[in-house]
C-alpha cells in the first residue's frame, strides 16, 4: 500500500481523535438516557459537523453510533429501563443480576462483549465488505420473509417460564404492532379515528412502558423492604467468567454482523436472535432469564455486532440500513462524498482514514465505558424511594421527546400497566416487544413478494438464501417442540 | 386497575387449590380475543374495496394474531384446570399496602398524563416526585430538595444541551 | 447516603450554573425577532426533510435570531401542520418546514380540522428536488414509451418508501396519466427501497435524485426521465417526462420534492418581509449554494402568495390522484 502515509496523515489529528472520544462519551450518556436514542443523539449532532473535516465529521457521528449502543445497556441493567431499543434485551439477565446485587458484573459483562463484538464487526467491514454487500443486495421481500420467519422462532426462548403464555404475549404484541394507516392501501387499522395513532403505535414510549414503568408500579404497591446495601454493586467479572461467555459473544458478533450487513433488519432482532442462540447451546439453558452472564454477553454482541456492520451496505453500495446510517449518508453528501462503489475508486484514502478512525473507536469505546461503569454504578446503590421518582420523571421526559407529544406519555403509562399485569401473572414481557418488532416486518415482506410475484407463491422458494432460513425456520421450531416435549415430561415425572 | 389486580391475587390466596389463576387469566384473554375477532377487527380495521391476494388483506394479520391468542388462552385456560395451581411466597408482599401509597401513585400518572403541558416539565416533575416521596414516606427535608432540583437541572439538560424541547407550561406564561 | 446526596446536589447546582451561561442570548436585533424562532419539522429526526431544515436553520441563525430545530412527526406532517393552523402562544415566531406532505397528506387523511392554504402565511419555497424515474441497471426498457407500452401489455411494479410519499404519488400520477397497469410495492424507507430496485424485483421507481443519483452514475440504475418540467443539471440527456411521453398524455406531468416554510396566518407582517429577505440573502450566499448540489436540488423558485398559489396547485393535483388511486380516507 502506496499510498499508507497519506492515510495516515488523513488520520492523524487532533480533532479526529477529539470527535470520537466526544462522540463515544456523547453516544454513552445520550443512550443510557431512557427515551433519548442514539439516532436521535446522532441527528442532533449532525448540524454541529457541517463546518467539520468529512473524515471528523463522519467518525463523531460513528462514535455517538457505537457508544449509544453500548450505553443504552447501562440503565437496561441497573433500573430495568433500556435507554435504547436493541438494549431491551441485555435487561433479560442483566437486571436480574442487578437485582442479585452484581450490577457491576453485569455492566462489565456488557461492556466487553460489546467491545469484542465492535472489534469483530469493524473487522468484517474492512475485510469482507464486498461479499456481505453481495449478500444484502440478494436479500429481496421473499428472502426477507423467511428471515423474519425464523426470528419469529426466539420468542420460544424468551418466553419464560411457560412458553403458551410467551406466544399470547406476542400474538398481543403483533395485534398492537398493526395500529395505523394499512402499508399498502393507506386504510385505517384500528386507529379509532385518533391522529396520534395513525403512525402507529410509537416504539419508545412502549418499549419504556413495557420494561421501566411496572417496576414503579410494582414498588409502589408493594410493602416497603429496608434498602439493601450491595457494597458498590458488588464484585468485577473475572477473567474466568468472560471466557465462559467468549462462545456466545464471537456467535453473537457473527449474527450481528449478518444482521448488520442486511439493510432494514436492526439491532434489536440481532441482540434477541443471538440471546437465543445462547441459550440454546448453553449447559447453564435454565438460568437464562434469572441472572446469567453469558445471556447479558449475548444479547450485548449480537446488537454491538449491528454497528460495524450497517456501514457495510452504505460503504460498499450506498444504501443505508437503519435510520442512523442514513443519517451518516446525509453527512456524507454534505460533505459532497457519495458513499457506494464510487467512493473506494476516488477517495480510497478517506475511506482507509474512516476504516482507522473506526477501529479505534472500539477501544474508546472500551476506556469511555469502564469510566462510566464507574459513575453509574452507583445509581444501583440509591434506594428506590428516591431512585424511582426520578426513573419515573427521565421516562415521561423521554417519551415526551421522542414525538414531542403529550400522547405518548399516555401510552408510555398504558403499556406501564400492561407490563405491570405481565409481571403479577407470569407472562413475559420481552415476546410482546418481539411480536410488535417483527409483526410488522412479517407482514410488510409478505406482501410486497406478492405484489411483486403477482400472487405467484412459487417465489417464496426462489434461491438459496430462502432456502437456508426456510431450514433455519423449521429446524428451529423442530428444536423448541423436543424441548417442550421434555420439558412436560419432566414436570409430569417430578 | 390497580385495585381489580390486588383482589386478583386476595382471591387466589382464598381459594388456593381449587382454582388456578392460570384459568381465570385465560378466561379473560379468551374474552379479550373474543371481543377482538368478532367485533375491533371488523369494526376498526377497514378493508379496501378491491385485493390483489387475500393475503393482503389489512385484516389478515390482526385475525391471525387474534387467532393465535384466542386458541392459546383457550389451552391456557383448560390446562389450568386440569393442574393444580401454586402458591407464591410472593403474594404476601402486596398485602396489607397503606392506600395513601398506591393512591399517590395513580395521582402521579394522571399529573403526567394529563397536565403535562399545563404544569410544563419542570412543573410536573416536582410535584410529582415530591407525591412520590411522600409515598414512601421519607421524612428528611433534604431529599425534598432534590425533588426540585432533578427535574430544573435534568430539564435545563433536555432543552439546552440536547437541543430537546420540553414544555415550559402553559400555566405560568 | 448523606455523603452521596450532597454530591449530587454540589454537581447538580455546577449544572444548572454551566447551563444558564450556555444560553444567553446571541442576538438582539429591533422589532421581530422578539424571541426564539422555532422551526418545526413535520418529520422525525434524519430524514431528508430534517437534514434540510436543520442546514436553513443553520443558515437563518446567522441572519436572525436563535432558530430552534423542533421534531413532530406524525400522520404524514399533519400533525405538525395543525398545531400550527391552530394558532395561540408562541405562532408569531413558529415556522414549519412545509413539503409535498403538506398537500399529498391533506389529499389523503380524513377530517382534517385545518385548512392547508387559508390557514396559513407561506413564506418561500427554499428547496426543490427532482425526483427522477429509474429502471434497473439490466431492465429491458430504455425509454419512457418502452415502458408504457410494456406496461399496457403486463402489469409492472413501482417502488416506493411509503403510502403518500411524493415518490409514491408520482407513480400513481403516471400511472392515472397513461393508464398503464402499475402496481405500488410500499417500502418502509428509501433504504428498504433502493435493494429492491437494484436486483430487479421491482420494475420502476419515481425516486428522490439523491437517494439513486451514485447508482445511475454507476450503471446499476437506468434514468429514463426526470419529473420535472425542465431537465436537471445533474443528468445531462436525460429528458423530462413532458417531453419523452407526450404522446400517452404525460404532456403536463410534473412533480418534485419541494420544501418551503411557512407559518400561521397571523405572522406579523414585518416577520414574513426580514424572513424573505434573510432568505433571499443567504439563497444568493456561497455557502447555500454549495450545499444544494450535494442534494441534486434546486434553489426554490416561488415566494409570498406565487408559493401560496403553487401548493393550491399541488393541492388539487393530489387530492385527484388521491382520490383515483383510492386512497382518500
Amino acid at each position: 500500500m502506496e499510498n499508507f502515509s497519506e492515510v495516515l496523515a488523513l488520520f492523524l489529528s487532533v480533532d479526529n481523535f477529539l470527535a470520537i472520544a466526544a462522540g463515544v462519551l456523547v453516544g454513552v450518556v445520550v443512550g443510557a438516557i431512557p427515551g433519548l436514542t442514539a439516532t436521535m443523539a446522532v441527528a442532533l449532532a449532525l448540524p454541529f459537523t457541517f463546518s467539520m473535516e468529512p473524515v471528523t465529521a463522519i467518525l463523531l457521528l460513528v462514535g455517538i453510533y457505537k457508544g449509544g449502543m453500548y450505553g443504552g445497556s447501562i440503565t437496561a441493567i441497573l433500573i430495568r429501563t433500556p435507554g435504547s431499543p436493541a438494549a431491551a434485551c441485555t435487561l433479560l439477565d442483566g437486571y436480574p443480576l442487578a437485582q442479585q446485587g452484581k450490577a457491576k458484573k453485569a455492566l462489565k459483562t456488557a461492556l466487553y462483549s460489546s467491545c469484542v463484538a465492535d472489534m469483530i464487526s469493524n473487522i468484517a467491514l474492512i475485510f469482507f465488505a464486498a461479499y456481505l454487500a453481495k449478500i444484502a443486495l440478494n436479500f429481496g421481500p421473499p428472502e426477507y420473509f423467511w428471515l423474519i420467519c425464523f426470528s419469529l422462532t426466539i420468542i420460544v426462548s424468551v418466553s419464560g417460564d411457560s412458553v403458551i403464555k410467551g406466544l399470547i404475549a406476542a400474538g398481543l404484541g403483533i395485534i398492537v404492532s398493526t395500529v395505523g394507516l394499512d402499508a399498502v392501501y393507506g386504510t385505517q387499522r384500528l386507529t379509532f379515528d385518533s391522529y396520534n395513532l395513525m403512525d402507529r403505535v410509537s416504539f419508545i414510549p412502549l418499549l419504556i412502558g413495557l420494561f421501566a414503568i411496572p417496576e414503579v408500579i410494582e414498588f409502589y404497591t408493594s410493602k416497603v423492604l429496608p434498602h439493601i446495601r450491595t457494597a458498590v454493586s458488588g464484585a468485577s467479572l473475572t477473567w474466568k467468567e468472560f471466557k465462559g461467555c467468549l462462545k456466545s459473544v464471537v456467535r453473537g458478533s457473527i449474527i450481528g454482523v449478518i444482521i448488520g450487513a442486511i439493510p432494514g433488519t436492526g439491532a434489536t432482532s440481532a441482540a434477541f436472535i443471538s440471546y437465543s442462540e445462547a441459550k440454546r447451546n448453553s449447559p447453564r439453558k435454565a438460568n437464562f432469564g434469572k441472572g446469567e452472564i453469558e445471556g447479558v454477553a449475548a444479547a450485548e454482541a449480537g446488537n454491538n455486532g449491528v454497528a460495524g456492520a450497517t456501514l457495510i451496505p452504505l460503504l460498499s453500495l450506498g444504501i443505508p440500513g437503519d435510520v442512523i446510517t442514513a443519517i451518516i449518508l446525509g453527512a456524507f453528501m454534505i460533505h459532497g462524498l457519495t458513499p457506494g462503489p464510487v467512493l473506494f475508486q476516488e477517495n480510497l484514502t478517506l475511506v482507509y482514514a474512516l476504516f482507522c478512525g473506526i477501529l479505534v473507536s472500539s477501544v474508546v469505546l472500551l476506556v469511555v465505558g469502564n469510566a462510566a461503569i464507574r459513575y453509574f454504578s452507583l445509581i444501583a446503590d440509591i434506594p428506590k424511594s428516591i431512585l424511582l421518582p426520578i426513573v419515573l420523571m427521565f421516562c415521561v421526559y423521554g417519551a415526551y421527546a421522542v414525538n414531542n407529544n403529550t400522547f405518548d406519555i399516555g401510552l408510555m403509562l398504558i403499556f406501564g400497566v400492561l407490563g405491570f399485569i405481565f409481571n403479577r401473572t407470569g407472562v413475559a414481557a420481552a415476546p410482546f416487544l418481539i411480536g410488535f418488532i417483527l409483526g410488522p416486518m412479517f407482514e410488510d415482506n409478505l406482501r410486497r413478494t406478492l405484489l411483486i410475484s403477482k400472487g405467484d407463491p412459487s417465489i417464496f422458494f426462489r434461491g438459496p438464501i430462502a432456502w437456508v432460513f426456510i431450514t433455519l425456520t423449521v429446524a428451529s421450531l423442530l428444536f423448541a417442540i423436543r424441548r417442550y416435549w421434555l420439558s412436560r415430561q419432566e414436570a409430569s415425572a417430578a | 386497575m390497580e385495585k381489580s389486580e390486588i383482589n386478583l391475587s386476595e382471591v387466589t390466596e382464598r381459594s388456593y387449590g381449587r382454582l388456578n389463576p392460570n384459568s381465570v387469566l385465560g378466561a379473560i384473554l379468551v374474552l379479550v380475543a373474543g371481543i377482538f375477532l368478532f367485533y375491533i377487527a371488523p369494526t376498526y380495521i377497514n378493508e379496501p374495496p378491491s385485493m390483489q391476494h387475500p393475503l393482503l388483506s389489512p385484516r389478515f394479520l390482526p385475525q391471525l394474531a387474534g387467532w393465535l391468542v384466542l386458541l392459546l388462552s383457550l389451552a391456557l385456560l383448560i390446562e389450568g384446570l386440569v393442574r393444580p395451581p401454586r402458591h407464591t411466597a410472593a403474594e404476601k408482599l402486596h398485602e396489607g399496602i397503606p392506600v395513601l401509597r398506591w393512591v399517590l401513585m395513580i395521582a402521579s400518572g394522571a399529573i403526567y398524563m394529563l397536565f403535562f403541558e399545563e404544569l410544563g416539565a419542570i412543573g410536573s416533575g416536582i410535584l410529582v416526585s415530591v407525591l412520590l416521596f411522600l409515598a414512601s414516606d421519607l421524612r428528611k427535608v433534604s431529599i425534598y430538595l432534590l425533588a426540585i432540583v432533578f427535574p430544573v437541572v435534568v430539564s435545563l439538560l433536555f432543552v439546552h444541551l440536547l437541543n430537546v424541547p420540553l414544555p415550559v407550561g402553559t400555566l405560568w406564561e | 447516603m448523606r455523603q452521596l446526596i450532597r454530591n449530587a446536589a454540589k454537581t447538580a447546582a455546577l449544572g444548572v450554573a454551566a447551563v444558564l451561561t450556555l444560553s444567553s442570548p446571541q442576538v438582539l436585533a429591533e422589532g421581530w425577532p422578539e424571541d426564539n424562532i422555532r422551526l418545526v419539522v413535520p418529520y422525525s429526526a434524519g430524514g431528508t426533510t430534517d437534514l434540510l431544515s436543520r442546514k436553513v436553520a443553520d443558515l437563518l441563525q446567522k441572519e436572525l435570531d436563535t432558530v430552534i430545530v423542533e421534531n413532530r412527526p406524525g400522520a404524514g406532517s399533519t400533525v405538525a401542520t395543525a398545531q400550527l393552523a391552530r394558532g395561540g402562544r408562541g405562532s408569531d415566531h413558529t415556522l414549519v418546514m412545509a413539503s409535498p406532505g403538506h398537500t399529498i397528506g391533506a389529499a389523503i387523511y380524513p377530517n382534517l380540522r385545518y385548512n392547508p392554504i387559508e390557514d396559513f402565511r407561506f413564506i418561500r419555497n427554499v428547496i426543490n428536488i427532482p425526483n427522477v424515474m429509474v429502471v434497473p441497471g439490466n431492465s429491458p426498457y430504455n425509454t419512457v414509451a418502452e415502458f408504457v407500452e410494456a406496461a399496457k401489455q403486463e402489469e409492472l411494479s413501482f417502488s416506493s418508501p411509503g403510502i403518500g410519499s411524493s415518490i409514491h404519488m408520482s407513480g400513481e400520477l403516471f400511472k392515472n396519466l397513461t393508464g398503464a397497469k402499475m402496481v405500488h410495492v410500499p417500502f418502509r424507507g428509501s433504504g428498504e427501497a433502493l435493494p429492491a430496485l437494484l436486483s430487479g424485483d421491482v420494475d420502476v421507481a419515481f425516486e428522490n435524485m439523491p437517494t439513486v443519483y451514485p447508482h445511475i452514475q454507476s450503471g446499476k440504475l437506468k434514468a429514463l426521465a426526470v419529473t420535472t418540467a425542465t431537465p436537471s443539471e445533474f443528468l445531462p440527456g436525460v429528458p423530462t417526462i413532458q417531453e419523452a411521453g407526450a404522446e400517452y398524455g404525460l404532456g403536463d406531468y410534473e412533480t418534485s420534492a419541494w420544501f418551503g416554510l411557512i407559518a400561521h396566518k397571523s405572522f406579523p407582517e414585518e416577520g414574513v418581509t426580514k424572513l424573505q429577505e434573510a432568505l433571499d440573502k443567504i439563497m444568493a450566499g456561497e455557502d447555500f449554494n454549495n450545499f444544494l448540489p450535494q442534494f441534486g436540488a434546486e434553489a426554490g423558485k416561488v415566494v409570498g402568495d406565487d408559493f401560496r398559489n403553487f401548493v393550491a396547485e399541488e393541492l388539487t393535483k393530489w387530492a385527484e390522484v388521491a382520490e383515483k388511486a383510492n386512497l382518500k380516507r
